[in-house]
C-alpha cells in the first residue's frame, strides 16, 4: 500500500482514524501523517471485519451459501446473489427464463439506486452538509419502500434462487415503481442542481483528490470512482448479463476526476437506473420464475462470474468439486482494488478533506476484509478449520 | 425594565445564575427542535437537553493519562463561570442589567472569548490528538471572528457615544433599529456568532466526522457538561447582545422573547444551508471579507457622525 | 444555474409547511408490507418429515423431529434467534406446509425463552420436551 512517510522520521504527527471513528461507519484503521492541516502521507489497515465467509461457504450447501453470500454487503446484497446464481447456472448449464432476468435486473438497478443515495447522504454529513444528508435520505426512503413492497425486506431480498428468482411483480407494483421513478428522478434532477452549483459545497468537492484517467487505471480503480476519472468501464456495458442484453445502459463518465465528478457520475448514473426500471416494470417478459428442475450436486468444474455492483466491478470465482456444496468461493468486492487510489489521493491535502475523500470511492469495509496469508518462503501450509479456532482461541485468551 | 431584585437574588437565581442556565438550555432545544424541522425531522422534546446535562453529571469522570489534572478538571469551571459573569451586564429576558459600568462592553467581549479560551487550553491539555487539533482550530477561528466581530457591535457602540450595554439599550430603543442604519455590521455580527458558537457551518473545531469532537474529545462526565452549559449561556448571551443592539434594544421580557427568537430562528435557518467550511476557508472568509467590511462600515458610521 | 449559496432554501421551506417525515416508532407504526418475511410458522398436518427444509435452511435455525412418519406426528424446533428470515424453507418445501407470517416481526426480547418454538400438535410437543436430549439425538 502506498506508504508515503519513512518509518524513521520521529517528529511526524498522526492522525489515526478508526478502527472507531465517527467518520468511519465500519471498522477500519488510516493513518495521516500531517504537517498543521496537511497531509504529508497516509497508510491503511484492513481487516478489522473479517467474518471468514469464504471458509465458511465451503461447509456449507449450494443453496445455503446464496444465502451466506447474500449477506456479505448489506447495502448490495442483491448482486452478490447474482453473481453467485450467474456463475452456478453456468457450471450447471441451467437456462434461466427472460423473465427471471428481467426481475433480477430491475431489482438490481433500484438497489443501485439506495447504494448511491445512501453514499451521497454520507458524503454530505462527512463534508458537514447535513441538511443534503437528511434530505437524501429521505428521498431514498420511497426506494426503500418499493423493494420492501417487492421482497419483503428492506436489504437481503432473498430475490434470486438458483435457477430463477422467487417473486414477480404485480400490476399495483408496477404503477408504484413508475411512479415512485418519476418522483425520484425529480428529487434527483433537484440534488445535481445542488451538487453542481451549491458554493459551500462545491469549495469542499471541486479540485478536490483528483485523480488522472492515466493513475485511475494505473491503480486498478472501480467503478464510479473509475468512471469519473474518465475510465469507460462498466461490466453491465463490456459484458452484459442477467437483463442487460435486452435493457441496455448508456455508461456515465466525467472527466474531471475530482469529488465533485464522483458525485456528478452517481447522480447521473441515477437518471440511467430509474429509466431501465420504468422500462422493465412495464414491459415485464412473460414466463416462467425459476427453471424447473434444479439439481442439488453441480458438476465439477469452475467458473469466474462478473457484475457491477454500485460500487464498482463484483468478482466471483466458485470451483465445484461435484457434490453438494462449493470447494472453493473467492470473492473480489470493488472497495478493495479501489484503496490504492485513495491513499495516493490523500498527500497533500487537508485533514478536513479526508473523511470526504475516504467516503468518495464508497467503501465497504467487511465486503472487502479478506484473508490471504502468504508464506515468505513460498512453502504452503494447510490449516484445518479446527486448527484455525483453536489459534483464534489462543490468540484472544 | 427595571430590575430592583436584590443583588444576590439576581446573580444566583434571576437574572443571572439559575435561569441564565435554564435559558441557554432552552435555547439549544429551540435550536435543535427548529433544525429537526428545517431537515423534516421530529427533532427532540423539550427537555433533551437538560436531559444530556444530567446525564453527563451523573456520568464518571475520567481524567486522562498524562494531562495536568487541576487543569483538566478547573478549565470547565472557569469557563462555565465566565460565561455566566457576562449575564450580569447584558439586558437578559429584557431586564436591564443587575451590574452596570461604562466600558462593561468590552469586558463581556472578554468574558465569552475566555470561554473559548479555556476549551482551546483543554483541548491543548490533553494528549490527544483530536484533542490538540480541535484546540489548534479552535484557538484560530477565535483570532479570525474576534477582530470582525468585535468591530461589528463597536459600530452602534460608535453611533451610541457610549462602551456601556445598558446605555446602548437604551440608545438602541429610542432611535432607528441598527439593523436598517448599520446592515453590513449586522451581518457580520450574525455570522460572527455563529462563529464564536462553533455552529454550521462554522464547526470545523468539532468537526465530528474529522476529529471527533475536537477540544472535547478527551471529556467526559461533569467536565464535558460543564463545558456544554457554558456553550449554552454563550448561546443565549450572544443572542441578547446583537439583540440589544442591532434590534432596537430590549425594554421587557415581551420584547425579549419576540426579538431573541426571532433571531435566533433565523441563525438556526442559516445553520442548515451550507456545507461546513474548512478551517483555511474559515479564516480566509473573516480577515479577507469579514474584517473588511466591518471596518468600511466602522469608518462610514464615524465618517456621518462627524457630518452631523 | 449559476453558482449560488443556499441551494436547498426550497426544501426547507417546504419542510416548514409540511409534516415531519420521521415518526415515533415504538409508539406509533407503520403497515407492514404484503410480503414481509417474519416468523416461521409450521403446519404438521401436510408434512411429511422428508427435512428438506432443515437441510436448506442456512442458519441451522430448524429441526423437524419425527416422532410417527405414518400417523404424521412431527415436531419443528424452530430457533427464532438463529433465524434469517430469508424464506428459504418456504421455497424448499414442496407440501407447503410451512409458512412466514407478515405480522410478527418484532421479535426482541429479553429474556431466551421466546427464541426457542416448537411447533407440532400439544401432546407431541409435550413428549419432545421431556424426552428431550434422547430425541434430540435421533433427530440428528
Amino acid at each position: 500500500m502506498a506508504t508515503v512517510v519513512s518509518a524513521s522520521d520521529q517528529s511526524r504527527f498522526i492522525v489515526p482514524i478508526g478502527p472507531q471513528h465517527p467518520a468511519l461507519k465500519e471498522p477500519g484503521h488510516f493513518e495521516f501523517t500531517v504537517d498543521g492541516e496537511i497531509i504529508t502521507g497516509a497508510s491503511a489497515r484492513l481487516g478489522y471485519v473479517h467474518r471468514g465467509i469464504e471458509k465458511g461457504a465451503e461447509s456449507m450447501n449450494w443453496t445455503q451459501c446464496l444465502y451466506l453470500l447474500e449477506r456479505i454487503c448489506g447495502i448490495c446484497s442483491h448482486i452478490h446473489s447474482i453473481a453467485y446464481c450467474q456463475g452456478l447456472e453456468k457450471l450447471a448449464d441451467i437456462e434461466i427464463s427472460p423473465k427471471a432476468r428481467a426481475m433480477r435486473t430491475l431489482v438490481a438497478e433500484l438497489e443501485r439506486i439506495h447504494s448511491h443515495m445512501l453514499w451521497w447522504g454520507v458524503a454530505a454529513h462527512e463534508g458537514g452538509f447535513d441538511t443534503l444528508f437528511m434530505y437524501t435520505w429521505r428521498d431514498r426512503e420511497i426506494v426503500m419502500d418499493l423493494l420492501e413492497t417487492i421482497s419483503g425486506n428492506r436489504v437481503n431480498y432473498s430475490v434470486n434462487v438458483i435457477g430463477g428468482v422467487r417473486l414477480d411483480l404485480s400490476p399495483e407494483q408496477v404503477t408504484k415503481i413508475v411512479s415512485g421513478m418519476k418522483k425520484l428522478e425529480e428529487r434527483t434532477k433537484h440534488y445535481l442542481e445542488i451538487v453542481t452549483n451549491d458554493s459551500s459545497f462545491l469549495a469542499r468537492t471541486r479540485g478536490i483528490g483528483v485523480m488522472t484517467r492515466e493513475e485511475a487505471q494505473r491503480l486498478g480503480a472501480v467503478g464510479p470512482t473509475a468512471r469519473a476519472s474518465n475510465v469507460c468501464r462498466d461490466v453491465r456495458v463490456d459484458a452484459p448479463y442477467a437483463g442487460y442484453h435486452e435493457y441496455p445502459v448508456k455508461i456515465v463518465t466525467d472527466t474531471a476526476g475530482d469529488l465533485k465528478a464522483r458525485f456528478v457520475v452517481r447522480i447521473k448514473e441515477l437518471f440511467e437506473s430509474y429509466r431501465i426500471i420504468t422500462n422493465v416494470a412495464q414491459n415485464m417478459p412473460e414466463g416462467e420464475l425459476k427453471a424447473r428442475r434444479v439439481p442439488r450436486k453441480i458438476p465439477a468444474g469452475n467458473v469466474i462470474s462478473r457484475v457491477e455492483a454500485p460500487r464498482g466491478e463484483l468478482f466471483y470465482y466458485i470451483e465445484s468439486g461435484g457434490g453438494e456444496g462449493p470447494e472453493r468461493i473467492k470473492v473480489r468486492t470493488p472497495t478493495l482494488p479501489n484503496w490504492g487510489s485513495v491513499l495516493t489521493m490523500a498527500a497533500g491535502l487537508r485533514l478536513a478533506d479526508v473523511p470526504m475523500l475516504l467516503v468518495g470511492i464508497d467503501p465497504c469495509f467487511s465486503c472487502n476484509d479478506r484473508l490471504i496469508r502468504l508464506n515468505p518462503d513460498g512453502k504452503q501450509q494447510t490449516l484445518t478449520w479446527q486448527q484455525l479456532r483453536d489459534r483464534g482461541i489462543e490468540y484472544y485468551r | 425594565m427595571k430590575n430592583d431584585l436584590p443583588a444576590m437574588f439576581a446573580i444566583l437565581i434571576f437574572p443571572g445564575g439559575l435561569s441564565l442556565l435554564l435559558g441557554g438550555l432552552m435555547f439549544e432545544w429551540i435550536d435543535r427542535k427548529f433544525v429537526a424541522r428545517l431537515q423534516n425531522r421530529k427533532g427532540p422534546k423539550w427537555y433533551q437537553p437538560l436531559a444530556d446535562v444530567i446525564k453527563s453529571f451523573s456520568k464518571e469522570e475520567i481524567v486522562p493519562a498524562g494531562v495536568n489534572a487541576g487543569l483538566f478538571i478547573g478549565l470547565p469551571i472557569v469557563g462555565v463561570t465566565t460565561a455566566l459573569v457576562t449575564g450580569l451586564y447584558v439586558p437578559l429576558f429584557g431586564f436591564a442589567p443587575s451590574h452596570s459600568f461604562a466600558g462593561d462592553l468590552i469586558v463581556v467581549l472578554y468574558f465569552l472569548s475566555v470561554l473559548t479560551l479555556t476549551l482551546g487550553v483543554a483541548g491543548a491539555n490533553t494528549m490527544d490528538h483530536f484533542s490538540l487539533i480541535g484546540a489548534t482550530r479552535t484557538l484560530t477561528q477565535l483570532f479570525s471572528y474576534e477582530a470582525p466581530f468585535m468591530l461589528a457591535l463597536l459600530g452602534p457602540a460608535i453611533v451610541a457615544q457610549s462602551w456601556q450595554i445598558n446605555e446602548i439599550n437604551v440608545y438602541a430603543q429610542n432611535h432607528t433599529w441598527f439593523l436598517f442604519s448599520q446592515p453590513i455590521g449586522f451581518i457580520i455580527a450574525l455570522i460572527g456568532l455563529m462563529g464564536k458558537l462553533e455552529l454550521p457551518p462554522f464547526d470545523a473545531p468539532e468537526a465530528e466526522t474529522e476529529i471527533v469532537s475536537g477540544a472535547l474529545t478527551e471529556y467526559s462526565g461533569r467536565g464535558l457538561g460543564l463545558f456544554h452549559l457554558g456553550q449554552d449561556v454563550e448561546f443565549i448571551i450572544g443572542i441578547t447582545l446583537i439583540t440589544t443592539f442591532y434590534l432596537g434594544g430590549l425594554a421587557n421580557p415581551l420584547e425579549f422573547i419576540l426579538k431573541s427568537l426571532g433571531l435566533l430562528l433565523v441563525l438556526t435557518a442559516l445553520q442548515t444551508l451550507a456545507a461546513r467550511l474548512r478551517i483555511d476557508q474559515t479564516v480566509g472568509l473573516w480577515w479577507r471579507i469579514g474584517a473588511l467590511l466591518a471596518l468600511i462600515q466602522l469608518i462610514i458610521s464615524i465618517a456621518i457622525r462627524k457630518l452631523i | 444555474m449559476p453558482e449560488t449559496l443556499g441551494t436547498m432554501l426550497s426544501d426547507i421551506l417546504n419542510s416548514l409547511v409540511h409534516k415531519p417525515v420521521t415518526t415515533n416508532y415504538p409508539a406509533e407504526c407503520c403497515d407492514e408490507p404484503i410480503r414481509t418475511r417474519g416468523k416461521v410458522v409450521y403446519n404438521a398436518e401436510t408434512c411429511t418429515g422428508c427435512r428438506l427444509c432443515v437441510r436448506d435452511c442456512p442458519a441451522n435455525a430448524i429441526d423437524i423431529i419425527i416422532l410417527d412418519r405414518k400417523e404424521k406426528r412431527f415436531v419443528m424446533h424452530y430457533h427464532v434467534d438463529r433465524c434469517i428470515f430469508c424464506g428459504q424453507c418456504v421455497e424448499s418445501c414442496r407440501f407447503d406446509c410451512i409458512t412466514l407470517t407478515d405480522t410478527q416481526w418484532e421479535l426482541a426480547s429479553t429474556s431466551k425463552n421466546p427464541f426457542d418454538l416448537y411447533y407440532g400438535n400439544d401432546e407431541d410437543v409435550k413428549k419432545v420436551l421431556d424426552k428431550h436430549t434422547e430425541i434430540f439425538d435421533v433427530g440428528t
